[in-house]
């Protein structure tokens, strides 16, 4: 069953077009891998799934109410209070989300450990880069929504921890989170159900990981990529 | 609308103002010293003005017009014996008038008449020699007012419409910046991400600004009535109410900015021009009846037009709630609050 499903949409800011007729469909309790170079439209993609940006032209369906309590969002720019510190940011997203203050401590402990992040009393405007995008995501994560939307949540993460990242998304998604992760390490994405591979506005390759890397017999998702690019530029 | 979100936002950003303490005492702080200086500076009378008498006339009633002159503390008189040379001291810009006293027992001014306050000071205080040394007085009494004092200070008239002022423009630059940041950091669209409405969000920022704003007034109406003595007949509570009225409908002004702005410097371009018709229009510095008649419908259409008058009613007439000059105030700042939170709402969009 498709979670969402896109077909032909069209949008842009005033004259300039991002999404061009991009089609794309993602399974309920799937991981979907959104691939491609910054300036692709891969963000403005999610603010249309968020129901942030109206289509200009196609459908899309989303499962659930969005904007909703079941979304769960992690947007690309850190997008946190700098003066709020890890505990008083949990309260606040917590609260958003109707949570009681039981569940956001229970989860604020987990996540914590989880996510390696410094004590819950530091101040998120005296942290590095790294550890805000991991608390970035910790308040995407923190109301086990059944809908995540990740916008490059692993930028600047330690190996070890991304690989601790995806097993945790796999976890989830098999107990049915759906969840939509854009990224541009690409070879991170193998772990994903389906990817697809974004480029100027449409998809230029949506289906599982191995298959679009047979299909272009190429050894990593990358050199996939690579192959798909140079074919679309011939053409 | 969602009272936990309310809650969680109204939370999260006193959290943030709490923080701030540089923040803080300047929010309490500025305005403070706005309405001192206000206080200090306009309404008072000139001081110590240079004045030259040239005196020809009867020597009883000239001694009598001298010593009122010079028992005055705005003026500081010396004598010269010729006309020209005394006009010419004037032209020098030494000093403001030549005050020339006639062998007939008149009197005749020659004036810098540059400066309309310092004129009227001086012909007051000529008038009052003049009065004295006719003996005599005019055929005008006045009573005991009905209402204010009987003999009235510029400042008494200014100080409600001077609070008012302060009120409203600290209580727009409190909200006009309050999340020009957040929406483009992404930050608000994470709030938005949960199903958060616009209005709970200007709703959320206007309550965690209240507790900023109460203090504001109180400092403002504190400084007003205990620091410059200025007399308030009716009750202060009412007084109260009324500016801390006046100060939501101007926050909600400052979010209608705040929704709007492309940046904070924006805002802060954008909050500067309703200052002056807020000052200019209100009938703060001069009377609103003394504006031309197409402008009358723009000054009512303010909430500080509205909150002077009730202020003005409520410190010096001693009205209550009953009067209409007072419950039309109450009325108009939460109308003219209702609509801007409305603008807000709809500039505040979710879905573009």
């Amino acid at each position: 069953m498709a979670a969402i499903r896109i077909e032909n949409l069209v949008r842009g800011y005033g004259r300039i077009e991002v999404l061009k007729g991009l089609s794309m469909t993602v399974d309920d309790g799937s991981i979907y891998g959104l691939l491609g170079p910054s300036g692709c439209g891969k963000t403005t993609l999610l603010k249309v799934i968020l129901g942030f940006l109206a289509p200009g032209a196609g459908n899309v369906d989303v499962k659930g109410t969005i904007p909703g309590s079941d979304v769960g969002y992690a947007p690309q720019e850190i997008a946190l209070y700098g003066d709020l510190s890890i505990a008083e940011t949990l309260r606040f997203h917590g609260r958003l989300h109707g949570m009681t203050s039981d569940q956001i401590q229970q989860r604020e402990s987990w996540l914590i450990e989880f996510l390696d992040l410094p004590p819950a009393s530091k101040q998120i405007g005296k942290m590095s880069g790294g550890e805000k995008r991991r608390v970035s995501l910790a308040v995407a994560l923190l109301h086990e929504p059944g809908l995540l939307l990740l916008d490059e949540p692993t930028v600047g993460v330690d190996p070890e921890l991304r690989a601790r990242i995806w097993d945790h998304l796999e976890t989830i998604s098999q107990q049915g989170t759906t969840v939509i992760i854009t990224t541009h390490y690409i070879d991170e994405a193998r772990q994903a159900n389906r990817v697809g591979l974004m480029r100027d506005g449409v998809l230029l390759a949506e289906d599982s990981p191995l298959a679009v890397m047979e299909s272009q017999s190429a050894e990593s998702l990358e050199d996939a990529f690579l192959a798909l690019c140079k074919r679309e530029v011939k053409a | 609308m969602n009272g936990g979100r309310i809650y969680a936002i109204a939370a999260r950003k006193f959290a943030s103002l709490r923080r701030d303490k540089r923040m803080f005492g300047f929010i309490v702080l500025m305005p403070a010293i706005q309405i001192l200086l206000f206080g200090w500076a306009i309404g008072g009378t000139p001081a110590d003005l240079n004045v030259v008498v040239v005196d020809e006339g009867p020597a009883e009633r000239s001694a009598i017009i001298l010593g009122h002159l010079e028992g005055s503390d705005s003026l500081i008189i010396t004598t010269e014996s010729n006309l020209s040379a005394a006009i010419e001291m004037v032209e020098d810009g030494e000093h403001w008038a030549v005050v020339h006293l006639m062998a007939d027992g008149t009197i005749e001014m020659h004036l810098d008449n540059s400066n309309q306050q310092v004129t009227n000071t001086i012909l007051l205080e000529v008038r009052d020699a003049m009065q004295a040394a006719s003996g005599g007085t005019l055929p005008l009494t006045i009573q005991d007012p009905v209402y204010g004092d009987k003999d009235p200070a510029f400042i008494d008239f200014l100080a409600p419409g001077i609070m008012t002022l302060v009120c409203f423009m600290f209580s727009t630059i409190l909200t006009a910046m309050a999340f020009v940041g957040e929406r483009h950091d992404g930050t608000l669209d994470r709030v938005f991400a949960a199903g958060t409405q616009p209005t709970e969000v200007l709703i959320g920022h206007l309550a965690a600004f209240t507790a900023i704003l109460v203090g504001q007034v109180s400092v403002v109406i504190g400084i007003a009535v205990w620091g410059f003595d200025i007399p308030v007949v009716g009750s202060i509570f009412l007084l109260f109410a009324i500016c801390l009225l006046l100060g939501w409908a101007a926050m909600c002004l400052g979010l209608v900015v705040s929704s709007k702005a492309k940046s904070e410097f924006q805002a802060m371009q954008l909050n500067m021009p309703m200052l002056f018709p807020a000052l200019l229009l209100s009938g703060i510095l001069w009377p609103v009846q003394a504006l031309p008649g197409w402008l009358q419908p723009v000054a009512w259409a303010l909430p500080t037009t509205w909150t002077a008058e009730a202020c003005r009613s409520i410190m010096i007439r001693g009205w209550g709630l009953e009067a209409e000059g007072v419950w039309m105030a109450f009325l108009a700042n939460a109308i003219f609050a209702g609509i801007m939170l409305l603008i807000a709402s709809r500039t505040l969009k979710v879905r573009s």
